[in-house]
């Protein structure tokens, strides 16, 4: 099980576009999506899905205005050389905070999620024991195995979208339920939506720090986008489809609107479709977590100055320790009190929304102003 | 050695790691053969405002069945106290039926609902049935009979759920909650009544809210089958002309006009004369096209009474409220609806379309 | 610390023994009780003295006499070298490289008058003829298969592949057996990269004994702890020159009819040579069904597992009615049960290889009704569980590579665990745990859940399905071939 994860970092081939763009859609497809149309609930939200998928796609360009750099592809060296080395360790330092949030709240959410549907007398600290313990095993493989791992998880989870088309056929879909089309009053809590909307976009600004393993050319930005443009129309049918079902007043009354719908769904040998689907949502769950590990692995060595020591396994299994009891102390302090997990969650679709937006605008700034340029490499 | 010190070094961590989870992997026991789920719930009126939740035990197996009840004032109370009471644990992740009592059903079962909508396990495919009737004495009659009885009820609900049969109303607990929770609706369900030579299906019952309002039976209940649950019905007898009809179908197109004042309903039928006694010629063009006539007006006449009975009982089961909705424009509140939808002017219209006969019917002596 | 000093005077030792001169005496000292080593002279002339020295059970005694003997008797040329046809000069006496001659079957003739050194092959040619292969049967198509002599391999593989560009490259494994293996590949076509990463690890091996291929895989493996083979075994000779014409490479060992191919994919285990042989869209089916049966055999049992202890509520109304009926008076849980039958099935499964034919249908017999019959009756499990144990041992059967076969098992006892833990969801985990394996193997340094994982979409055309020949007009690109195309481009 040790072997291999000395080289925890290794680079020896670079994946082209099309990873870019799993990439891109998995990290998407995290957890918010589950909860998501229980906060959007009115009809009209679809064009706020929309507008800020749009927006998504202005970041990217960023991003990929960034990966196109020599500089992405040296990885920590390319970092130092942009903000020099003090502040790259500040900022992997902050960094930290942020996985440990997105960790915590995918892996806490999911966890309860199963919890709720499949296994009700399990503590979820024990679920999220066996999680973190798979992720550890998939960290271990180095990050290229891991990119890799967006492939499995992309077959393993993509289609499943296709049993919620039976959700916009009749009898269950009127049109009428989608109306009225535009907003006709806006509430507060509408901006609370979009917020966790431009949180659940976030996630593709991990790519800034995979630079090193990512091909790129002239086609990355269109790559992303295609990634991008996947989730859109995910969410947006999604949505519709739990419009179609729950009805907008029902919405807002129901926690796990998708999983609940999955429900509905019945398969002449399984009868409870949910359960299936939760169990396949685990692997895109492992994927991600496994590459905020390794994340989190590499800012904590950037972080605490152990940059030219080697990586080792033993410092990963440290660093998941670490994690583990973080979450089982978020588990307990805030998830399983209904007020306080809110907060967490509207710490997250805030944190998620910042880091999203910041971080390939501040890169990119910065560039502007050190005056790196652009290198076409093929 | 090291290697030793090493993977005993793991192995503590490894525990620790256990040891700070908290627990040890604790999962319900739901193995199949100790525990006991039951696949339907009878609940009825008790003492004092009471529940009365019975059911039949043990549910899979085929040991000696029997009735169970006990009078409890919350339903997951009475599961409890079935546990107290059978070797077996009740589990209700296999629940396929809720049968409830037309006299709860006056009183309203919004909570009823609301606890079924909670429970993870209990799936939202579950049917809803009212039975008119002591459903506890009849299903004790049964158990000496029928071994299978609630089995069978449930293939039965089955069968005329897929495909719309048209036959049956079969309501589901998702369908249920739909049409009351969602604005300008109101939920339906079938009836069934206890008689001495078994369940028998009676027709459909409307609710406002939540609560029984009207029964609807025979030949508007017809009528209600085949404008709004199926849109098909296998045979329309109307006793009226000595004429069956089969295979009817219906299209609906609903117009109101921009003040909210007329509905105009109109109800497309395509169908073909299953069976006739009568004395007309319907060979003839003519005749039939006389026929028609007259069954036109005949539902016409039907349709209008059934509607006009909702409108003085404010539910809408039919959802017209919905029509209301527009694309760009602020949804009216349901009060609101309501109102209007008392004083509405309904102008029912059916057009129906025979298939010409064929010339089986023409063996007939006089012709 | 030991065993570094201890292999450094064995080296020394070789070393003296291989400086020593060629002689008679010599060769006497060092073939001391060996009963079957023979030193004869033949006096062709007074003053002509031949020596021959061989070992009898090696060589061809009939032919001994017609291509040596007689033409020795009979020589009249200064030079036996000139009578004798194909017999080779060694060279400055080595005695190491004479004893290895002699040891792969050749005759030494010494010509005392002429201080010459002679080596003649006269190898016993007794071996297997050609057979059909009994691992890799197949009702139509090629009936050949390798036998344990690796010339004849060569033979087999060169008819197919008449071709200059296929390479052979003999090495020698082994301190004691002395193995070779030869190294196939076609100049041009393989990627140098796979060439160049077998030598090295076969440089590498240092060990004595070599009997089987399966042997020299372990030690050119990457992943020696894993459960699924790096290497394809087959002794279809066909197999072999498609895989070379696709662009892999192939090891043959002597004294093993099983030659190695790679680099492989997991997915290459489910291909049957069969498939190339069938018509496309029938090929295409009966993959499919091959992976189909390889997720039965792995998850079935542990599916039932886990809804039987955890989710009852998946499971239709009408089967349950049945599963509660036939588990209602069982004194196992449902882990427990699957747990003793698998291993029940796996000690029948393995008897049944080990037996010889004719007990071999009794052991069916008693196997099938005991499983099938009295575990139900006396209660150990239920009828249901026997149904899926068959369905399962069946399905398995049906993955063409053997190795995989065994795998499968390990596989399924490990979901099993899972399963009764956590339910559908240690499944999940169970089977993600075995993707992320997969995903990180390799095969002679090519990722093993290629083309799925890296991606290389225009392999998938002969991967889930067999697409049809003519479509399949570009060498598989996972492979990374020198000439991509496999048609000739026109000018």
């Amino acid at each position: 099980m040790m072997m291999g994860t000395h080289q925890l970092f290794k680079k020896n081939e670079t994946y082209n576009g099309l990873y870019a763009m799993l990439l891109v859609n998995r990290l998407q497809m995290l957890y918010f999506f589950l909860i998501m149309p229980n906060i959007l609930i009115n009809p009209y939200m679809i064009w706020v899905l929309i507008a800020v998928g749009l927006l998504s796609q202005l970041n990217l360009l960023l991003l990929s205005k960034w990966l196109l750099t020599r500089l992405s592809s040296n990885g920590y060296n390319g970092f130092v050389q942009l903000f020099g080395k003090k502040l790259v360790r500040f900022l992997s330092f902050i960094g930290l905070f942020f996985i440990l949030l997105k960790i915590s709240v995918i892996t806490l959410g999911f966890s309860e999620i199963v919890q709720t549907f499949i296994l009700p007398s399990t503590d979820t600290n024990f679920l999220v024991f066996f999680i973190l313990l798979l992720c550890f095993y998939v960290a271990g493989r180095g990050v290229e195995h891991t990119i890799r791992f967006v492939l499995i998880s992309f077959f393993c989870t993509f289609w499943m979208i296709t049993f919620f088309v039976f959700f916009v056929f009749p009898p269950i879909a009127q049109l009428s339920d989608l109306y009225p089309l535009i907003p006709m009053e806006w509430k507060v809590e509408n901006w609370k939506a979009v917020f966790l909307i431009l949180s659940s976009y976030s996630g593709p600004e991990f790519l800034v720090f995979l630079g090193p393993w990512l091909k790129t050319n002239n086609k990355t930005f269109r790559y992303l986008s295609y990634g991008n443009a996947l989730t859109v129309v995910e969410y947006v049918f999604l949505f519709i489809a739990s419009l179609f079902y729950f009805g907008s007043n029902f919405l807002s009354k129901t926690q796990y609107p998708i999983i609940n719908m999955g429900r509905y769904l019945q398969n002449p040998v399984f009868e409870r479709i949910d359960i299936m689907m939760l169990s396949f949502l685990l692997f895109n769950l492992v994927f991600a977590v496994s590459l905020f590990l390794l994340l989190f692995y590499g800012a904590s060595k950037i972080a605490f100055g152990k940059m030219s020591k080697p990586t080792s396994g033993k410092g990963l299994l440290f660093s998941v320790f670490l994690i583990f009891i973080g979450m089982v102390l978020v588990n307990e302090l805030f998830w399983k009190s209904w007020e306080k997990q809110n907060f967490l969650l509207n710490l997250q679709i805030i944190a998620g929304s910042i880091s999203y937006f910041l971080v390939p605008l501040v890169i990119v700034l910065v560039m502007k102003k050190e005056g790196v340029k652009k290198h076409a490499s093929t | 050695m090291l290697l030793h010190k090493k993977l005993c070094k793991r192995l503590i961590l490894l525990f620790m790691t256990f040891w700070l989870s908290g627990c040890a992997p604790v999962t319900e026991n739901n193995l199949i053969e100790e525990i006991s789920p039951v696949t339907f719930l009878s609940i009825s009126k008790g003492d004092k405002g009471k529940l009365k939740v019975s059911t039949i035990m043990p549910p899979l197996s085929k040991e000696n069945k029997f009735v169970m009840s006990q009078e409890v004032s919350l339903l997951k109370e009475g599961v409890q106290k079935y546990n107290f009471n059978f070797y077996q644990e009740i589990k209700s992740g296999q629940m396929r039926m809720l049968v409830i009592s037309d006299e709860l059903g006056k009183d309203g079962i919004m909570s009823i609902i609301n606890v079924l909508l909670t429970d993870p396990d209990i799936s939202p495919r579950i049917y809803l049935v009212l039975v008119k009737g002591n459903f506890d004495e009849y299903l004790e009659s049964q158990l000496d009979k029928d071994e299978n009885f609630d089995y069978s009820f449930y293939r039965m609900l089955k069968h005329y759920e897929e495909k719309n049969q048209g036959e049956l109303t079969v309501v589901n607990l998702h369908q249920f909650k739909h049409l009351l929770y969602t604005p300008y609706s109101d939920p339906f369900l079938p009836v069934f009544k206890i008689e001495e030579d078994g369940v028998n299906y009676e027709g459909t019952a409307l609710f406002k809210d939540d609560k029984l309002v009207e029964t609807i039976s025979s030949l508007d209940e017809r009528i209600f089958q085949l404008i709004n649950n199926d849109h098909y019905l296998k045979v329309l007898p109307i006793p009226e002309f000595e004429i069956v009809l089969g295979h009817v179908r219906s299209k609906i197109i609903v117009d109101i006009d921009s003040s909210y004042s007329t509905m105009t309903y109109t109800v497309n039928i395509d169908t073909r004369i299953e069976e006739y006694r009568g004395e007309k010629q319907l060979f003839d063009p003519q005749q039939l096209e006389n026929m028609k006539k007259d069954i036109e007006t005949h539902l016409e006449k039907q349709t209008y009474e059934l509607v006009k009975k909702m409108q003085e009982l404010k539910v809408d089961p039919l959802q017209l409220g919905i029509q209301t909705k527009r694309p760009f424009s602020k949804p009216m509140e349901e009060k609101k609806w309501i109102e209007m939808f008392e004083k509405m002017d309904i102008k029912i219209k059916y057009n129906i379309n025979i298939d010409p006969l064929t010339d089986a019917n023409s063996k007939r002596p006089n012709l | 610390m030991f065993w570094k000093k201890k292999q450094i005077e064995s080296k020394l030792v070789t070393q003296s023994i291989a400086e020593s001169e060629l002689s008679i005496e010599a060769l006497k000292k060092s073939l001391t009780q060996m009963d079957d080593a023979e030193f004869v002279e033949i006096d062709i002339s007074d003053i002509r003295k031949i020596h021959l020295v061989y070992i009898r059970t090696l060589i061809d005694q009939e032919n001994l006499n017609e291509s040596i003997i007689k033409p020795l008797t009979n020589c009249s040329k200064p030079s036996i070298q000139d009578c004798i046809v194909n017999s080779s000069i060694i060279p400055n006496h080595i005695f190491i490289e004479a004893k290895t001659k002699l040891f792969s079957g050749s005759v030494l003739l010494f010509d005392s008058s002429q201080n010459l050194w002679l080596a003649v092959p006269l190898k016993n040619p007794t071996g297997r003829a050609i057979e059909t292969s009994e691992t890799e049967t197949i009702l139509f198509g090629a009936k050949d298969s390798f036998s344990e002599q690796v010339e004849q391999n060569i033979t087999l593989i060169r008819r197919r592949l008449p071709i200059h560009e296929l390479k052979t490259e003999k090495f020698t494994v082994g301190s004691m057996s002395k193995t070779s293996v030869v190294l196939m590949y076609i100049e041009g076509l393989t990627n140098p990269e796979f060439v160049s990463t077998v030598k090295e690890k076969i440089s590498e091996i240092n060990f004595d004994l070599f009997f089987d291929s399966s042997q020299v895989a372990a030690f050119l493996e990457e992943h020696q702890n894993s459960i699924f083979p790096q290497f394809q075994q087959t002794d279809r000779p066909d197999v072999v020159a498609y895989s070379l014409g696709i662009g892999k490479i192939t090891l043959l060992v002597d004294n093993t009819p099983f030659a190695l191919v790679a680099p492989i994919t997991f997915f290459h285990l489910f291909q049957s040579p069969e498939d190339y042989i069938n018509r496309w869209v029938v090929a295409s089916f009966l993959r499919i069904i091959r992976y189909v049966c390889f997720i039965l055999s792995v998850a079935l049992i542990p599916v039932y597992v886990a809804l039987t202890t955890h989710h009852y509520q998946m499971i239709p109304i009408q089967t349950l009615l049945v599963l509660v009926e036939s588990r209602s008076k069982l004194p196992f849980t449902p882990f427990w049960e699957a747990f003793i039958m698998l291993i029940f099935i796996e000690i029948i499964k393995e008897a049944s290889l080990r037996m010889p034919t004719k007990t071999g249908q009794t052991l069916g017999v008693i196997g099938g009704i005991v499983i099938g019959q009295a575990a139900v009756e006396a209660g150990f499990a239920s009828k249901v569980l026997i149904v899926m144990v068959g369905i399962s041992t069946i399905a398995s059967f049906l993955i063409p590579n053997y190795l995989m076969t065994k795998a499968n098992s390990l596989i399924q006892l490990m979901l099993l665990v899972f399963s009764s833990l956590l339910g559908i969801i240690g499944i999940a985990l169970g089977s993600i745990a075995i993707l992320a394996h997969l995903n990180s193997m390799s095969s002679i340094k090519q990722p093993y859940l290629s083309p799925v994982s890296p991606f290389f979409g225009k392999d998938w055309v002969d991967l889930f399905i067999r697409g049809p020949l003519v479509k399949m007009l570009e060498r598989p690109e996972h492979l990374k071939p020198l000439k991509l195309k496999r048609y000739k481009t026109r000018r």
